[in-house]
């Protein structure tokens, strides 16, 4: 039973206009690569070569109805990634290719609202595209761009040889800023290893527990504009569960829409398990995740990735609920 | 991919079981629709099969990928695929290619009284008895499902926001409006009266409208989405899907409005996956997501009875034949029950 069941990874591809999406995209379906992959593209017009499949579908943002006003899912993956599941033969992997200017919340949310879609397959990354050449203009200018590294998993950095190094260097310094926990790759024509990008199962509680505790640490300027920033806390001090629930449940509610992903590890006290959860604007995902490893200091980490961080009182509100 | 039942005691086959013939396709079943005395079956791999009393079933290799839909059409079966193809087979196997939509999927296809339809992406494609070319409905979103009313002059598209209402006049010009409710609308029926539009939202509920004063309600409740729901022949009930019991709402009188629906529970808290009513009767088979089905009277207390006992994959296709004498069951696993109804 145990294999039948196993959920299809999907991964989401996005990327700003001519980032290099479609050169990935026939990276993946012309490759020998022996695995059975479907990928979900927009008018892509083309015909899997190595034995994949080529869905066609029109990205539909659905608003749901259930009083939460940022929640909007794809009806569109909903229809078709029920379709697939019901295939006789088993796919490996699922790739979502996103419309450049497409906002990449709803794609994750659909993985957080959706049984059916939750109970089959699971959203595995959501890899970037993004240009080296022009990322930096096009953060400025597009929201769009700021939000898909924001959400991003891995941002692969192409174009890389058509920039001077010192260029490279601020591009990728301002990819860190507002997302620094995004594994960056530098390519040339999206050439990766397809295993760095596909199958990394990054939205796992568990690899939550695999952030690189050095980002967690150190504090993040942030620009006092519209732009998407990070903020991360740690603390050693234990922290009270119901005073966490209390501030967090209520910053979600009404900060939800500003806040694109969350992330942390949390320790309670009275309570000998890790807490771990992570957050899509006002969805969460959240579970003990066992036991803390024994001779390691105990502490709780929290990033927030948003826009008007500043203006929430994240620190005072953390602080505040520590146990006393 | 059998359960092991090597740690129970051995189970007892029910007597559906015992007399019926018990195939094991390994390949999820997708749909299934009574054509006369025969019920066709659609299949994940494309296939369908037909199976009659007292012949051996007949393989139709039909589609290049999954059966996603299949309508009753006459003496024929209409059938849509993730190929793009919409074809109409003959209860003999002959395969006749109505439409290619190529990389665009057939999501849902109906027919009444020679007329057919189909949706694939926003559009209704419908062709009239008489005319070789299809005319065509446009939506501004994704086709959840279709419907044609009991005549065949109305026909009901559920999409995102709500229904749009298509009717013919005598002149058989099609005019369309609008029944709007916020939210994301999949299958949509109607009652067998004509009285009642119902569909299954996004969201784990049902969504009802009453034709004659297009007054509109919820029914709600469920803990998950309502995927399969039927009425019986004579309207008085909507049995449905969705929840640990066939939650089953009245719609005699003025309709289910501030009454309660009748639940008829079943032992191990599975949920059902797939509800028919049975013909002519206030009765329902209930199919459970672990693969057992049940027979049940609405009007009736504690007058179940068990059809097929679990198998570990979901009901995912209940057909009973126009006579009543046979019964078939699917699942998500390709297990199939077929049966004779009565005793003999």
């Amino acid at each position: 039973m145990e294999a039948s069941n196993k959920q299809v990874p999907v991964t989401v591809l996005t990327g700003f206009l001519g980032a290099g999406k479609t050169t990935l995209l026939n990276r993946i379906l012309t490759e020998q690569h022996g695995k059975k992959y479907a990928v979900i593209v927009n008018e892509f017009g083309e015909q899997g070569i190595d034995n994949d499949l080529v869905v066609d579908a029109d990205e539909e943002v659905f608003e749901m109805n259930n009083g939460c006003i940022c929640c909007t899912v794809r009806g569109d993956l909903i229809r078709i990634l029920s379709g697939l599941m019901k295939r006789a033969d088993r796919l490996d992997a699922i790739i979502v290719e996103t419309t450049g200017l497409a906002d990449p919340a709803p794609v994750a949310q659909t993985f957080f609202v959706d049984q059916d879609v939750a109970d089959r397959t699971k959203l595995d990354a959501i890899v970037t595209v993004a240009d080296a050449v022009h990322l930096s203009t096009q953060l400025t200018d597009h929201h769009e761009a700021e939000e898909q590294i924001a959400f991003a998993d891995v941002v692969l950095l192409n174009k890389i040889d058509l920039v001077e190094e010192s260029g490279l260097n601020i591009v990728k310094d301002r990819i860190k800023k507002i997302n620094p926990f995004a594994k960056i790759i530098n390519t040339k024509k999206c050439g990766v290893p397809l295993n760095e990008i596909l199958d990394l199962d990054a939205f796992s509680l568990k690899r939550v527990l695999d952030v690189e505790p050095d980002f967690l640490t150190s504090d993040h300027d942030h620009e006092h504009d519209d732009d998407v920033t990070s903020l991360s806390f740690v603390t050693d001090t234990p922290l009270d569960m119901e005073k966490f629930q209390d501030w967090f449940s209520k910053l979600l509610q009404t900060k939800g829409q500003d806040i694109l992903r969350t992330k942390g590890i949390l320790d309670f006290k009275g309570e000998s398990d890790r807490y771990v959860f992570q957050g899509v604007h006002m969805l969460m995902d959240a579970s003990p995740m066992g036991k803390w490893p024994e001779g390691k200091d105990r502490s709780s980490r929290l990033v927030f990735i948003g826009r008007n961080l500043e203006n929430m009182n994240l620190k005072e509100g953390f602080e505040n609920c520590k146990s006393a | 991919m059998k359960a092991d039942t090597s740690q129970f005691p051995q189970l007892d086959k029910t007597k559906f079981e015992q007399r019926g013939k018990e195939f094991e396709f390994g390949i999820p079943i997708t749909n299934s629709v009574c054509l006369g005395n025969s019920i066709a079956v659609g299949f994940g791999d494309g296939t369908v099969r037909i199976f009659r009393s007292g012949k051996n079933s007949k393989t139709i290799k039909a589609h290049n990928g999954v059966v996603l839909c299949m309508a009753e059409d006459g003496n024929n079966i209409l059938t849509g695929g993730d190929d793009g193809r919409f074809l109409k087979i003959s209860i003999d196997g002959q395969i006749n290619e109505i439409y290619n939509f190529g990389t665009r999927w057939v999501d849902h296809v109906e027919a009444i009284n020679g007329n057919i339809a189909c949706s694939s992406g926003k559009d209704v494609y419908y062709w009239a008895k008489t005319s070789k070319q299809p005319k065509i409905f446009s939506h501004n979103s994704t086709v959840g499902g279709l419907s044609f009313d009991t005549k065949g002059r109305r026909l009901a598209v559920s999409r995102y926001g709500g229904i749009t209402l298509w009717k013919k006049d005598y002149t058989n010009k099609w005019t369309s409006s609008n029944l709007l409710w916020k939210g994301s609308h999949n299958k949509v029926i109607f009652s067998k009266d004509g009285k009642y539009l119902i569909s299954s939202m996004q969201e784990n509920q049902l969504h009802c409208w009453r034709l004659k004063d297009k007054i509109d309600f919820a029914m709600s409740g469920y803990g998950s989405k309502i995927k399969s729901f039927s009425f019986t022949d004579n309207s008085k009930y909507l049995a449905t899907s969705g929840a640990i019991d066939a939650i089953c709402w009245p719609f005699d009188g003025d309709g289910p409005m501030g009454r309660k629906p009748v639940c008829i529970p079943y032992v191990g808290n599975k949920k059902v996956s797939f509800v028919e009513t049975f013909p002519n009767e206030n009765a329902v088979f209930t199919g459970l997501s672990d693969g057992s089905v049940f027979l049940s009277e609405i009007d009736k207390e504690d007058n179940t009875i068990i059809i097929r006992s679990f198998t570990e994959h979901e009901v995912s296709a209940i057909s009973i034949t126009n006579d009543c004498s046979n019964l078939l069951i699917g699942d998500m696993g390709g297990n199939i029950l077929w049966t004779s109804v009565w005793d003999n």
